[in-house]
């Protein structure tokens, strides 16, 4: 047994809203209210798995995880389970994925210029979740 | 505006009145791309590479390139929901946005779109337009047309002496438009002077010293005062009649031609009483800046620079105002955008991992803004590369200077 929680599982899904909430204020997250799916493609067991991220006023709000279609979100990231996995793991940032196409977001741009650094900080905690891939 | 008013155009109605058009001609969606199609249903400036999705009823949506979005929901009637910005990013290009925006409008992705296509003498990059290759391609019906300008990127990305030479030129030019906007603003100069006469000073100077256009498509100078230092990921910014005020800040980016060669230089002021976090925000911008300088060389890429710079900002606690973007390319008149040459991941942009080569010039450019202080500041300098470092063209000091 590695001890790492299996990534996108219940007990992951759990750890990374307990840091979030624990590590990241709501001044640090700009007060916002907006939502976020990340969709995961070719994940390991061929299904396609999503993250929904939901804030108010710079509170997490809603977690959750899933198989199939997400819930509607002001912003989707779609991508590899393999990239997202990377980003999890400090490999690779998020605005390089998005500029080399690995990732690919559906929302305003504009909107989604002002978050570009609250996300950074997202994946950074989410990155200290020692997890299993 | 109010329809008594002496400027006032019933935008809606002219959107109407194309719908109705639409309609005669079943089409589903319109795709405009001309400027001209873009001034007459938007009312905003837009000069990036620009378009307008004309749906079969309600409001149109216009897209144009991010850093100047923000603006230009700002100007035009639609409102902010109806003007995207696209950008070099996974499902955020041009195509890739605009055509699922389309698909969105039309039932199972199925319909008839109107799209301009034809010739024109004037517009500055000039492209074969779809219409010119048809013709053309009638015309010459025993050839074939192959699509050549790589030829033409790839020869002309290193500069040789002569044309780094007429550039450090131009960025004199631009110093001396600078050094004139400043006596200018200095000892109460800047009372009731607006943006454009700004712009003017800058003009005059340069051409006094040699100058033969202020190049920019965007506007000629770029001066912006106030709030409009600071649209989010904002990056252009046409000067207004805004007046100047006491407490704002100005950021004064103006442009220069010598022999073709392109100066481009943007300096920064805060009209006093400058609060400390005005200040805060100006020593941030004046460190990154300094940063950036110290960081550019032959052998590095643009994705290394920005992750290098966008951890020092947020280290520095700044982040959330950086547009992450930390140049732009440039070479003679008419080359003023990609870096390197069209092999990125996104055609026609950038690449991120471009590898900066030795005598390239590209323009040190990067934007600060802060929409809910009021408050931005830009840096624009053309940059030489050498192979421990740049050499930074215009040598007008870098800082924000506070107007007494």
């Amino acid at each position: 047994m590695s001890g790492k929680i299996q990534y996108l599982s219940e007990e992951w899904r759990a750890e990374a809203e307990r840091r979030l909430k624990a590590e990241i204020t709501p001044e640090k997250m700009k007060n916002m209210t907006a939502s976020l799916a990340n969709v995961f493609h070719n994940c390991p067991d061929g299904n396609a798995w999503w993250l929904f991220f939901g804030y108010e006023n710079g509170e997490l709000a809603r977690l959750e995880v899933g198989q199939g279609d997400p819930p509607a979100a002001e912003f989707t990231v779609s991508g590899d389970y393999d990239v997202f996995a990377r980003i999890s793991r400090a490999e690779l940032g998020s605005q390089r994925a998005l500029m080399t196409g690995k990732l690919k977001l559906k929302g305003n741009m504009v909107k989604a210029l002002k978050l570009a650094s609250v996300v950074d900080r997202l994946n950074k905690v989410l990155a200290g979740i020692e997890a299993e891939y | 505006m109010n329809q008594q008013d002496t400027y006032f155009i019933d935008f809606p109605a002219r959107v109407k009145a194309i719908q109705a058009g639409m309609a005669q001609h079943n089409l589903d969606v319109y795709l405009g791309s001309r400027l001209r199609t873009t001034s007459w249903v938007l009312d905003a400036f837009c000069p990036w590479r620009s378009f307008v999705v004309i749906p079969a009823e309600g409001i149109p949506t216009g897209f144009t390139f991010v850093i100047d979005a923000a603006r230009v929901a700002d100007e035009s009637w639609v409102g902010e929901d109806n003007v995207r910005g696209f950008a070099p990013m996974g499902g955020q290009d041009q195509i890739g946005q605009i055509s699922e925006f389309i698909l969105d409008l039309l039932p199972g992705g199925k319909g008839r779109v109107g799209m301009e296509s034809g010739m024109s003498n004037y517009l500055p990059e000039g492209w074969l337009t779809h219409y010119e290759y048809e013709q053309f391609s009638a015309a010459l019906s025993g050839c074939e047309l192959v699509n050549a300008h790589t030829l033409v990127d790839e020869l002309s990305l290193i500069k040789d002496a002569g044309t780094i030479a007429r550039f450090r030129e131009a960025s004199r030019q631009v110093d001396e438009g600078h050094k004139a906007v400043a006596a200018a603003l200095a000892n109460g100069g800047w009372k009731g002077l607006t943006e454009t006469e700004v712009a003017g000073i800058a003009a005059l100077a340069m051409r006094r010293a040699g100058s033969v256009w202020e190049w920019s498509f965007t506007g000629g100078n770029e001066i912006a005062s106030g709030p409009r230092t600071g649209y989010a990921g904002g990056a252009c910014t046409p000067a207004t009649q805004r007046k100047l005020a006491a407490g704002e800040p100005l950021m004064v980016d103006i442009h220069s031609m010598f022999k073709l060669c392109l100066g481009d230089h943007a300096h920064n002021y805060l009209i006093a009483p400058a609060t400390d976090r005005q200040l805060w925000h100006a020593d941030n911008f004046v460190r990154i800046v300094t940063a950036t300088l110290g960081a550019y060389r032959a052998g590095i890429s643009p994705a290394d620079l920005a992750e290098e710079m966008m951890g020092l900002a947020e280290d520095g606690g700044f982040a959330d105002y950086m547009v992450p973007g930390f140049e732009h390319g440039i070479g003679m008149m008419g080359d003023e955008w990609r870096i390197g040459k069209n092999d990125g991941p996104f055609p026609y942009w950038t690449n991120p991992d471009h590898v900066y080569l030795e005598n390239e010039v590209l323009i040190c450019a990067m934007q600060y803004a802060c929409p809910e202080d009021g408050v931005g500041f830009r840096y624009e300098n053309p940059i030489v590369l050498s192979k421990d470092g740049c050499e930074a063209l215009s040598k007008y000091p870098l800082g924000v200077d506070v107007v007494e």
